[in-house]
């Protein structure tokens, strides 16, 4: 053996965290920070055909007929295809699949793709694209909800009467004993634009087709590997073993590809068709045109409250434009009633809401799925009245805090929560008690300060495709080489998915970093993963990791002692050593234990699992499990602005949000996602709008579609509160999707105190501030008036 | 979209640019590229021939002369943000050359560029597809402008940041053209026509700036937009004051972002020998409301962009003034 002789390991004892808790550094950090990262538009592929497709200039028609027949004579081009490639309809939820990669009989937004094409380059692809002729009949079409639930509307899809894609409905508690109950009962209506994601990477795919096995490889940019594995072989009609599904560096998601994403399956599609390899790049625009985020919502809420502040009942009607297609749509819908619950004691909610077609590019999930805009209306409106009553807004929400372990009237189980921590040092951070109302007013600027909470599941207990597998699986190999490789299907896609299972497996086994590497994402590979949605990644395969862990260090315990020829309880475990408990200076390198370990068996992979128990899945009502989950994370924050009285234009100088994610398995990587959720936060507070004229997205690009910058990007100051979840891996909850939706009413709350004036339409951007200004002026100039005429009358 | 193919040309002085330019009809100059190329890459433009102007030395210095100070066209927009003397001696040309986007876009961009700068508009900024599907309008393959339905003109909106500056610095602009060099006031360098915006001749080259020193004023520009960076200015105003003692002996006001051309605010003479009082501050606004007739250029409400322009023209004015005394 040229190999050094194994050494055993000095064993220093520090008081700093190894695994859990320490504050580490992304383990694909260097890659991402020196450029040597591969995301999917660099993958080397020489001999890719060029991919691009055709998409409607109409908001809604019939398509009677798609020519190709001129793009397919074009040198150059080796596939054209159109609708007639896929007759199979996809769509996340399994209920509500109505999409399909290239249109089929009709059009429904300006964007929808009808026909793509392969050629040698990019200018015979576009050129192609321009010889394809479409004959349409052109429908009525609809941008706006109340337009699309006419009655007399054309419907985007069939027996969906008045565009409605799903109406829920429920009443939990007595919401009529509780309004009359209350003392105040007020009611008011919300307005939140549409946003988008625009996570840093466009979308891209490269697909490959092995003509001679019929086979397809497919590397796209998503977050969930196995759901575009699934639809692949549901429109391409091949079998799911024929398809292996890679998912390299991603450059964020944020919601926008938790689904399946049309370039995906085109992208499959035309390397099949033209027998090669494709990589299909989609500009800017088209990644707009994707869109999947954040539905233009309309919200009516009214709340009961005793002169105490406590809550006695909540009544809301959402409205959420849905677009041309269901996607996450009815998930959406229904998680904006039930996570009303779950962050205050209230003891009676009536929801009803309404997800409606449009001829828009289809909403989808985004970060804080379905809970952002309610809580902004919930919010605002819970502060409103605290002020009537006369109530500090932080004493408002003190009064309706949960006790753990509850039970929601929804059937939400709330096992850990640190939401009155939270609170406690958001006032004490901002000094609230000494400076709400009082930051005044100098020159131009008037400051004010504002704070609201908020909460967002750890996974959804209850996964979309329920076929008897755990929620997640994990393997660990472990080899000759004494490595230990992780094998995950969990997405990274920026949030540390990788960093977060690599920090618990070196927790359990006690070893160091550079013994552990992950490889994450391959079908052919890594074990199957529902994907990087609903926060569950830390805390789903988190514990599958801690599990498959636990397992390989069971089996090393027991090689060790038959090494060291002793009794397993004899074993003092060192994780990179093990020795002897009565004779410590009989110790053997971890090298010797892997060594020991694979004797008779060879390489171990070593699997663990997590499964949901059944009684966390939710209530027993229709659509019951979404909402439901393991472990909520809870927020406070507070905001404070400067309002330019002038020019309407807000500046957030300061966050301060303190966040009970359960156990920090990363510190730094918490602060980083908490910083992250109140920043794209922000970019929906202040100045981030979809804007549609006639269908025409008018905002598909980074100019016009304002994602704040570094200068909009206020000191966020992060505090954490471990309530230790008894069910999460060493306690740990979510901790990136919940600090994003109370900054809206918070920042609402700040300019209100600032300015007087609350603004109930979200974004709150410079000319909307100014409008509301000037008309608060007139109103103020016309009752001054008024008071003058009656003192002359009189 | 990629770059379609061009040939690239790398004349290293004013004059050999010139004679490239007229050589070639489809040739563009381009020095930064900071508007240019993402013009092509959309579609927006066509250029055979891009003519880089990055080599030419002549056109980079910055010169203080006797009664003037000469820029090049060349210069960096970061140059002469960070240039100290320009910073403390002609502040509004600093403040404009440093709100101009962000920062890597400052690096390349040039002032040249920005006193060129394409109009803009959201009708026009999109992609093939997007204006294709929109029938186009009359500034590129269409008719008709899609800002005011039955206009006969033009609406889309001058940009720069500079320019303004250097209207109320009284700046004159430097042309070489195939006959020699001429100079004329920078007002006269603009039209007010969103598809011939400049008075600049095709095979005509600006080469640089002279802004007559002005010790004794003070001087600054502001813009209003969403985002403290890379935004265009929804409304931009720069002011040049001069006070003496209790009156006011010159004030010039420009606005840029509100109409084709950046222009002079009018109306301004009666205010001289006067002291700067709330009637005074009354016709700014009054004069400034007039110049700044925003139309629907950009996804921001018109009234907005018409609203703020008075109050920035108000507020630097009132600024300039109180520093003044």
């Amino acid at each position: 053996m040229n190999a050094p002789e194994p050494q055993v390991k000095e064993i220093a004892s520090s008081s700093e965290p190894h695994g859990v808790g320490a504050r580490r550094p992304f383990v694909d950090g260097i890659e991402k920070v020196t450029g040597t990262a591969r995301y999917t538009a660099d993958l080397p592929a020489g001999n890719a055909l060029v991919g691009m497709l055709l998409r409607s200039p109409y908001a809604h028609a019939e398509l009677l007929e798609v020519d190709i027949s001129e793009a397919l004579a074009l040198p150059g081009v080796r596939a054209v295809i159109t609708g007639d490639e896929c007759d199979m309809p996809y769509g996340v939820i399994p209920i509500a699949q109505n999409e399909f990669p290239l249109a089929r009989g009709k059009v429904r937004y300006i964007g929808d793709p009808i026909a793509a094409v392969a050629a040698v380059d990019e200018a015979t692809a576009r050129l192609a694209i321009s010889r394809i002729r479409l004959r349409v009949r052109e429908l009525p079409a609809y941008f706006k909800s109340p337009d699309a639930r006419q009655a007399d509307a054309v419907l985007l899809h069939e027996k969906k009467q008045g565009n409605i894609e799903r109406e829920v409905h429920n009443e939990f508690g007595d919401v009529a004993a509780g309004f009359a109950a209350a003392d105040l009962v007020r009611e008011d209506t919300y307005e939140c634009a549409e946003v988008h994601h625009a996570m840093m990477e466009p979308n891209a795919a490269l697909a490959a087709w092995d003509t001679e096995r019929g086979h397809l490889t497919l590397w796209s940019v998503t977050q969930v590997p196995y759901y575009v594995h699934l639809t692949l072989a549901r429109c391409m009609k091949m079998e799911a073993a024929h398809i292996r599904v890679i998912k390299p560096f991603s450059g964020g998601g944020f919601g926008h590809r938790t689904e399946c994403l049309n370039f995906e399956v085109v992208c499959g599609m035309l390397a099949r068709a033209a027998r090669g390899t494709v990589r299909l790049l989609q500009t800017r625009e088209e990644t707009f045109l994707a869109h999947r985020g954040r539905p233009e919502s309309q919200i009516r809420i009214k709340l009961g409250l005793k002169r105490d502040g406590s809550i006695t009942a909540c009544q809301a009607e959402v409205v959420q434009r849905g677009g041309a297609y269901g996607g996450y749509g009815l998930v959406t819908i229904l998680y904006a009633g039930a996570l009303i619950n779950g962050l205050y004691d209230i003891p009676a909610v009536k929801y009803d809401g309404y997800r409606v077609y449009t001829n828009t590019p289809a909403c989808g999930a985004m970060r804080g799925h379905g809970t952002v805009n309610i809580r902004f209306a919930f919010e605002s409106l819970l502060d409103a009245m605290a002020n009537e009553l006369g109530i500090d807004q932080i004493a408002a929400r003190r009064r309706n805090l949960l006790v753990a372990p509850a039970e929601t009237i929804n059937g939400l189980r709330v096992t850990s929560y640190g939401l009155g921590e939270c609170i406690d040092w958001v006032e004490g951070a901002s000094g609230w008690a000494a400076r709400k109302g009082k930051l005044g007013r100098s020159g131009n600027v008037s400051k004010g300060l504002g704070m609201a909470c908020s909460h967002f599941v750890s996974g959804s207990a209850k996964p979309v495709h329920w076929s008897g597998e755990p929620h997640a699986v994990i393997v660990l190999k472990l080899d000759f080489d004494a490595a230990v490789t992780i094998l995950t299907g969990a997405s990274d896609i920026g949030q540390g998915s990788s960093t977060v299972v690599t920090q618990i497996v070196a927790e359990v086994l006690g070893i160091d970093y550079h013994r552990i590497r992950v490889i994450a994402n391959d079908s052919a590979v890594t074990p199957k993963d529902n994907g990087s949605y609903s926060s569950r990644v830390t805390y789903m395969v988190g514990n599958a990791a801690a599990d498959a862990a636990e397992n390989l260090k069971r089996l090393l315990v027991t090689a060790a002692a038959r090494r060291l020829q002793v009794e397993e309880s004899e074993v003092i475990w060192y994780g990179e050593a093990a020795a002897v408990a009565s004779d410590p200076d009989r110790h053997i390198p971890f090298a010797d234990i892997a060594e020991e370990a694979l004797v008779g068996t060879g390489t171990l992979n070593v699997k663990g699992t997590f499964t949901c128990p059944p009684e966390f899945q939710g209530g027993k009502q229709r659509g019951g499990a979404v909402g439901s989950s393991m472990g909520f994370s809870y927020v406070a924050q507070a905001a404070e602005v400067s309002v330019d009285m002038d020019l309407g234009i807000v500046t957030v100088d300061k966050i301060w949000a303190a966040i009970d994610c359960g156990r920090a398995i990363n510190p730094m990587s918490v602060e980083g996602q908490v910083q992250g959720a109140v920043w794209m936060g922000l970019g929906q507070t202040l100045c981030e709008e979809t804007v549609y004229e006639n269908g025409r997205h008018m905002a598909a690009n980074m100019l016009d579609y304002r994602v704040p910058t570094i200068i909009e990007s206020p000191d966020i100051e992060v505090h954490i509160v471990e309530s230790m979840d008894p069910n999460g891996p060493f306690g740990a909850k979510e901790a990136s999707e919940g600090p994003l939706s109370g900054i809206m009413s918070a920042v609402a709350a700040a300019v209100e105190d600032a300015t007087g004036l609350r603004v109930r339409t979200l974004p709150i951007s410079p000319p909307r501030v100014f409008a509301a200004m000037q008309e608060a002026r007139n109103e103020a100039a016309a009752a001054a008036a008024e008071a003058i005429n009656k003192e002359q009358a009189r | 979209m990629s770059m379609p193919d061009f040939q690239l040309l790398r004349p290293t002085t004013a004059a050999d640019a010139v004679a490239m330019r007229a050589a070639n009809a489809a040739s563009r100059y381009v020095a930064g590229g900071t508007d240019l190329l993402p013009n092509i890459r959309r579609g927006l433009v066509e250029a055979s021939v891009i003519i880089d102007l990055g080599n030419i030395a002549e056109l980079t210095h910055i010169e203080f002369g006797s009664d003037a100070l000469h820029i090049g066209a060349g210069t960096r927009l970061a140059t002469i943000a960070g240039d100290a003397a320009i910073r403390s001696r002609f502040a509004a040309l600093a403040q404009a050359a440093e709100a101009v986007a962000g920062p890597t876009h400052r690096a390349a961009a040039t002032l040249g560029g920005n006193l060129c700068l394409d109009t803009r508009c959201v009708y026009y900024n999109q992609s093939e597809f997007w204006r294709e599907s929109n029938d186009y309008c009359m500034k590129l393959k269409g008719e008709g402008c899609r800002v005011a339905k039955k206009s006969k003109r033009c609406y889309a909106a001058f940009s720069g940041d500079v320019a303004p500056a250097l209207i109320a610095l009284d700046a004159e602009i430097e042309i070489l053209g195939p006959n020699g060099s001429r100079r004329i006031a920078i007002a006269d360098f603009y039209r007010d026509d969103g598809m011939a915006w400049l008075t600049l001749a095709p095979d005509e080259l600006l080469t640089g700036v002279h802004i007559p020193l002005c010790d004794g004023w003070t001087t600054a520009y502001e813009k209003v937009r969403v985002r403290g960076a890379i935004d265009f200015p929804l409304a931009g105003i720069a002011v040049a004051l001069k006070r003496k003692g209790d009156t006011l002996e010159e004030l010039r006001i420009a606005c840029t972002g509100v109409s084709s051309r950046p222009l002079a605010v009018e109306g301004l003479d009666e205010l001289k020998g006067k002291p700067l009082d709330a009637a005074a501050l009354a016709i700014i606004v009054a004069q400034t409301e007039i110049a700044a007739g925003a139309m629907r250029t950009t996804l921001v409400e018109v009234l907005y962009r018409r609203g703020v322009a008075p109050v920035l023209a108000r507020r630097i004015t009132e600024r300039l003034w109180n520093a003044a005394a």
